[in-house]
């Protein structure tokens, strides 16, 4: 029995991502595992981009005009996108984990992705 | 005069050494019958080679569960009207994050050994049982009267958990509703059990086992009560109990 | 209870994602959305600046002022630690054996660190340049 204990499984890793007879929770488990690789990703880019900062005016203004390209602009939209779906998913959790709302969980989930739909809507307008 | 459907009954098959397939049956169906009379009648009239498990057909012993559909579902209460409709396809297969041990029956031993190792309680005082309008202060002789637990022990919600797809190691719903159940406070050893890699936290919150439970056990909110459990646990043996 | 079979089934508490560890991630969890709201807002909208901090001269600028880098340096702090103990949960979800776990977790410690190290520096090598 012990030699069969963890065996490492990352092929199953996929199996979050298939929500095949799943229901509204196992969505919103999926799209915060998502978004929060999304964002690891991202911060670690964004961190590394700041470095042209201290290298002097010269590389970080040029580095801003790179900006424009349409490719990052829709990647900057992505990016606060998955910060409120997350971060709402997120709040989520805290909630039921702390016993509030439990029993209404569903409609909690559904709340939030509505709030935080309207909220990108808004700020895409903003942004464009 | 009964209504009489017609279904085509699409059945999960597995024997040892063979490959999975699937295997279909033409079937005349009464649709406020049951899905688990549908696989019986297949079994019955069509082919004696389908293995299956049922005990008491009333949703008490948590023998039948099967995936109809793609959906967990306790085949005894599912009545075929809800779902498929006449002329369509009823597909049944085995419950997920369990090996198969032929066609649609599972080995449910991992289930039973985690169950047996919280110390799930079959019969409970019903003081202690969150059942759903307690008074409101029970009587010191209220605890005479017992309960049994809700659980049936089906595993439907280890089928539908994303969590013990990745391991059968992760202790799953059932068992560690049954650890809540018990209580930390009634049962400290507990918590080594449930604060452990395989337990408590490995819950990412899918509540997919709640949508799934047939029996009004709702796993989902006894493992977030549990985690209030354990956090409290900690916190007072971090400061000594104050 | 049979002692025996239940310790061999279950196993010992390892370092998964313990009760401590889950505590940290769901209390930065908070703390980053009203700093990061902070944070948005003012790289975005600050006073006199309608559109934000558009140029070099700009961020220089407004680093000046001690706050900023320190509220930056608490971002940052929080963000790393927020999404390196989740990675982490990722990967237990994954069943690494004992030894892919203790160098994925020296792994992101370090990464941790070295990330907050360098913001620090970048923070204050900011703010060192003007004036």
């Amino acid at each position: 029995m012990d030699q069969t204990r963890h065996q490492p499984s990352a092929g199953k890793f996929w199996s979050w991502f298939i929500p095949v007879g799943r229901q509204a929770g196992g969505w919103a488990f999926a799209l915060n595992r998502v978004t929060a690789i999304g964002l690891t990703f991202y911060l670690f880019l964004h961190l590394a981009v700041l470095s042209l900062l201290a290298q002097g005016p010269g590389s970080y203004d040029k580095f801003l005009a790179l900006t424009e390209n349409p490719f990052i602009k829709f990647g900057e939209w992505a990016v606060v996108a998955a910060v409120f779906l997350h971060g709402l998913n997120g709040i989520r959790i805290i909630l039921t984990s702390f016993g509030v709302g439990v029993t209404r969980q569903k409609q909690l989930f559904y709340g939030f992705m509505i709030v935080a739909v309207f909220v990108i809507l808004i700020f895409t307008a903003r942004m464009y | 005069m009964t209504e009489k459907w017609k279904i085509t009954l699409h059945v999960y098959r597995q024997k040892e050494n063979e490959a999975p397939h699937f295997d279909n049956f033409t079937l005349e169906v009464n649709p406020d019958e049951y899905v688990l009379d549908a696989v019986e009648r297949a079994w019955a009239f069509h082919d004696r080679t389908i293995c299956f498990r049922h005990a008491c057909h009333h949703s008490t012993c948590g023998a039948c569960g099967m995936r109809v559909n793609g959906v967990e579902k306790l085949t005894c209460i599912t009545s075929i009207r809800d779902v498929t409709h006449n002329g369509a396809t009823l597909q049944v297969e085995p419950l997920r994050n369990f090996p198969v041990v032929s066609d649609l029956a599972v080995d449910m031993g991992s289930l039973y050994r985690k169950m047996e190792t919280v110390g799930g309680r079959a019969v409970l005082p019903v003081t202690e049982a969150e059942i759903e309008k307690p008074p409101s202060k029970w009587e010191a002789d209220d605890s005479q009267y017992i309960r049994l637990s809700d659980c049936i022990e089906c595993g439907l919600c280890i089928s539908a958990c994303p969590v013990a797809a990745t391991t059968p190691e992760y202790l799953g719903p059932a068992p560690l509703a049954a650890a809540q159940d018990q209580g930390l406070k009634r049962k400290p050893e507990l918590l080594s059990i449930v604060d452990s890699e395989d337990g408590v936290w490995r819950c990412h919150s899918a509540f997919e086992c709640t949508a799934v439970c047939p029996s009004f056990v709702d796993p989902a909110r006894r493992i977030m009560n549990l985690r209030t459990q354990v956090v409290d646990m900690r916190l007072r043996k971090l400061f000594g109990k104050a | 209870m049979s002692q025996s079979t239940s310790s061999s089934y279950i196993s010992a508490p390892r370092p998964g994602e313990t009760t401590w560890i889950w505590l940290i991630k769901i209390a930065t969890g908070p703390l980053l959305i009203l700093v990061l709201i902070l944070h948005l807002i003012v790289n975005h909208y600050v006073g006199s600046l309608p559109t934000g901090l558009m140029t070099y001269e700009d961020v220089v600028r407004y680093y000046q002022n001690p706050i900023i880098p320190a509220i930056e340096i608490l971002f940052l702090i929080l963000v790393v630690t927020h999404s390196l103990i989740g990675l982490r949960g990722i990967i237990l979800d994954m069943n690494p054996s004992r030894q892919v776990l203790r160098a994925v977790t020296w792994f992101l410690s370090l990464l941790g660190v070295f990330s907050v190290a360098y913001g620090i520096w970048l923070a204050l090598a900011i703010a060192s340049k003007g004036g």
